[in-house]
């Protein structure tokens, strides 16, 4: 009897994508077209600029990949694989392999490779996606659904039909009319310039020329409506639409690179989707009472887990989750209002923590505060501390847990004049203290949500001015955002939750979410960026030259790859009718999936690392 | 040494005029390497048997398994695995072996064997864990087919990992001379069968490890090598 099956290497290849998913005949005939290699720790195995003719899987070792800038690109572990790079394009290695730990390699020749590239599309777009650079590839393969969410990957620059027709300034009523007429628009933009400062609609000619008998020659300025809210050409299709809902307006004049470039109407935007979170928001806004508000936003749950099952991305469904909990907000705060009376002196309201970055997600406490106008005296507390619990008490009502840290309006210390929140900063920053650095880092993500948004603009206009500088604050942050470490060992398998309730489980927002938003955040205070939202963050970043292009891509698709993780784990939580958290069970994920989800933990370490050398540590202590 | 002083090619030559045509003559007229070949170009035959016992004469081939290794690397396309019939009761050593008396008894016979083992072993040095056991069964196995012992050159890991070890000052205790934990110096994979090619795979791991721990004192030759 001849036996030439070597069971021990099939039996390591099938445990490993892209092997997993070939037919069993081909995995037990493949061990017999490899060869064994052993490499010395510290031995290089491909060099950058060097022909590779072969793939190479991590038996035993681990192997690091440095690219040709002298970057970090990855480390290989057991069951890992190299050299696919070089083998698809035909051009020389991209990287330098060297063994980290003393190394077994079995190696498969390039023909092999192709073979079973030709073969087994499983296989081909297995390394086609690590090739595309392992992230994205993962992100792309998850949403290449066509399905469903169109008005969430439309931008505004892709729905706009005709240029933007438009009328100066000094134009009269009738030759306003007379263009749009020509034209066959239902809207048109007045211009000075190439800014717009208003907008005209048939029904204004309707309401505020013929039922009020204005007269044709009277400039079109006297009856436009003034500075219109204006929409980004590449904003979201269902932001705009839901802007537009909020403030119950039909027509949106929409600007690119300085531009007018036209203007979108709800029944374009209607036209994309029949989507759900749309109606959600508009419907929330009509609510007359808080039963009816929590009513109504207790759709939500179900309307994410059918978006996700619609292969929405993460970065798409946290910003419907945050629209919806900012409508919410607004409505309760507009039912305050109606109930309290207006406000004795101007506010704004402001949401904190990840509602503020627009990447909200189930089950998220509320984290919210009130800037007081330096107007506001002590006959003014008792308004301001009613409408506080109002609202607050109203959120609990909708599905919004109190914080348990008591970062709310109704806690008096957050809710102060602008004068305070400004040496509230200033304390923060110039007198940094680890443990108050940790409680603040909260209130460095602050968006305005409902009154007078320039008291937000003067408190983030303080801050951003003093943040550049401010090294050793700076240097607190990256310190508290390299702690929470990715749940990998440095083996790369998970590290599960070792006992408790979530016992076996990753806790996929300590070091997962958790730590990329910390490092966006210090990297925007560090240029003094505006930016909240993390991608933006991390974007900004990138554009100051404070991140390699290549990294911030890196970490947007690790982001965007854990949060999607998150949220469908959270999406199957709902359908069974439990409460949502943050523990995934790796035995949920496929093997695809826990590749990724590792890929992407090494991505948060490795940025960790690297702002760690940007903010040495010896600086703080 | 089992040949004198002589070196194994010039034994192998000797051999060679006396012997009938035969695929151990086969095997002969292959020149065996050269002492001072270098570890990169040189040509083994990791070679595993599982046997009834240590003695040839009263002892039987369970199985036999190979993998050819070309220089640094090993070749899995000639690994082959053969279970012997040898007409016994495995008894006792099925524990450690695995084989059960049903494989046995659809196995291949050991006359039918050997002639695959020469074939493979043509021009390579014989690498073994302890190659007296390989040597000594397959050698006497020659003699009782053709009627001529079988002069091999031989790598022994087992005696790298000795010289290794002493070399690096630590006392060579005995139970880290077996296969297994020699290979755990090197974070080699851990193996969960342990059958005769599985070991001739594993043996032929340790020896690129063995190679590549002493490369760095120098360059490594076949003179270095053997035993």
């Amino acid at each position: 009897m001849t036996d030439v099956e070597l069971v021990e290497v099939s039996d390591f290849l099938r445990g490993e994508p892209p092997f997993a998913d070939l037919p069993a005949n081909t995995l037990a005939s493949l061990p017999a077209k490899l060869k064994v290699q052993y490499f010395r720790r510290g031995s290089v195995i491909i060099a950058a600029g060097k022909d590779n003719s072969s793939l190479y899987v991590v038996r035993s070792g681990a192997v690091e990949l440095i690219d040709t800038s002298g970057e970090f690109m990855d480390r290989v572990e057991v069951g890992g694989t190299f050299g696919s790079h070089s083998l698809l394009s035909g051009t020389p290695s991209a990287y330098t392999a060297t063994a980290l730990e003393d190394t077994l390699a079995l190696v498969m020749s390039g023909a092999t490779f192709h073979e079973l590239n030709a073969g087994h599309p499983s296989f081909e777009e297995f390394f086609d996606m690590q090739r595309a650079s392992r992230m994205r590839g993962a992100v792309a393969s998850l949403h290449t659904s066509a399905m469903g969410g169109a008005i969430l990957k439309t931008r505004v620059r892709e729905i706009l039909t005709r240029p933007a027709v438009t009328a100066p300034k000094t134009a009269t009523v009738r030759e306003a009319a007379t263009i749009m007429s020509t034209e066959g628009v239902s809207s048109l933009l007045i211009v000075e310039g190439s800014e717009i400062v208003g907008i005209i609609t048939d029904r204004d000619l309707r309401s505020r020329v013929l039922a009020v008998g204005t007269d044709p020659s009277a400039p079109v300025k006297t009856i436009m409506t003034r500075n219109p809210v204006i929409a980004s050409a590449d904003a979201l299709a269902f932001e705009v639409l839901m802007e537009m809902l909020a403030r119950n307006i039909h027509h949106l004049p929409v600007m690119f690179d300085g531009e007018p470039a036209g203007i979108v109407t709800t029944t374009d935007l209607m036209r994309l989707e029949q989507a759900n979170p749309v109606f959600l928001v508009g419907d929330i806004a009509k609510q007359r009472d808080v039963a009816g508000v929590a009513a109504v936003s207790s759709r939500l749950a179900t309307i994410v887990e059918a978006l996700v099952s619609q292969d929405a991305s993460a970065d798409d469904i946290s910003r419907v989750v945050t629209a919806v909990g900012d409508a919410v907000e607004r409505r309760l705060i507009g039912i305050a209002e109606e109930k309290l009376g207006p406000p004795p002196v101007p506010y704004c309201w402001v949401s904190l923590g990840s509602r503020a970055r627009q990447e909200q997600a189930l089950a998220a406490d509320q984290d919210n505060a009130i800037i007081l106008s330096d107007e506001a005296g002590p006959e003014h507390a008792a308004y301001f501390a009613a409408l506080a619990d109002e609202v607050t008490t109203a959120l609990v009502e909708c599905g919004y847990p109190l914080c348990p840290g008591e970062i709310m309006a109704s806690n008096p210390r957050w809710r102060v004049p602008l004068s305070q929140w400004r040496r509230e900063f200033s304390t923060w920053i110039t007198e940094p203290v680890p443990d108050a650095i940790l409680r603040a880092s909260i209130f460095f993500d602050m968006r305005p949500i409902y009154g007078e948004f320039k008291l937000f603009s003067e408190v983030q206009r303080h801050i951003l001015k003093l943040t550049p500088e401010a090294r050793l604050f700076l240097a607190h942050l990256a310190k508290r955002a390299a702690e929470n470490e990715p749940p990998i060992g440095f083996f790369r398998g998970f590290v599960l939750q070792k006992a408790g309730d979530h016992k076996d489980t990753l806790d996929i927002k300590r070091g997962g979410i958790g730590s990329v938003v910390e490092i966006a955040r210090v990297l925007a205070l560090s240029i003094g960026s505006r930016e909240v939202n993390t991608q933006a963050r991390i974007t900004a970043a990138v554009a100051a030259g404070a991140l390699s292009a290549e990294r911030g891509e890196d970490l947007k698709d690790a982001l965007e790859f854990i949060s999607y993780v998150r949220l469908r784990h959270q999406a199957a939580k709902v359908r069974a009718g439990r409460p949502t958290d943050n523990f995934v069970s790796p035995n949920a994920l496929s093997s695809f999936e826990r590749r990724n989800l590792r890929e992407a933990f090494s991505i948060v370490r490795s940025a960790q690392s690297s702002l760690g050398s940007r903010y040495p540590s010896s600086y703080i202590s | 040494m089992f040949f004198g002083k002589k070196s194994p090619d010039d034994v192998r030559a000797k051999a060679l005029r006396s012997v009938a045509p035969s695929p151990l003559r086969d095997y002969l007229a292959a020149a065996l390497p050269d002492p001072r070949t270098p570890a990169e170009e040189l040509q083994l035959l990791a070679v595993d048997i599982e046997t009834t016992g240590l003695h040839p004469r009263n002892d039987h081939v369970l199985s036999v398994g190979f993998v050819p290794v070309d220089g640094l690397a090993i070749d899995l396309s000639g690994a082959r695995r053969f279970v012997i019939n040898a007409g016994v009761d495995v008894g006792q050593s099925a524990a450690i072996h695995g084989l059960t008396d049903d494989q046995i008894a659809s196995g291949s016979r050991l006359d039918d064997v050997v002639p695959e083992i020469l074939a493979a072993l043509r021009g390579r040095v014989l690498l073994a864990h302890y190659t007296d056991i390989e040597e000594r069964f397959i050698s006497a196995a020659c003699e009782r087919l053709y009627g001529s012992r079988m002069p091999v050159a031989r790598v022994d890991t087992l005696e790298l990992h000795r010289r290794l070890i002493v070399g690096w000052g630590e006392s060579p205790m005995r139970l880290a001379l077996r296969l297994w934990s020699a290979r755990s110096r090197y974070g080699l994979p851990v193996y969960k069968a342990h059958e005769a090619l599985v070991d001739a795979l594993a043996c032929a791991e340790l020896y690129l490890a063995q190679v590549a721990e002493m490369n760095q004192h120098g360059p490594v030759t076949f003179k270095r090598l053997q035993s």
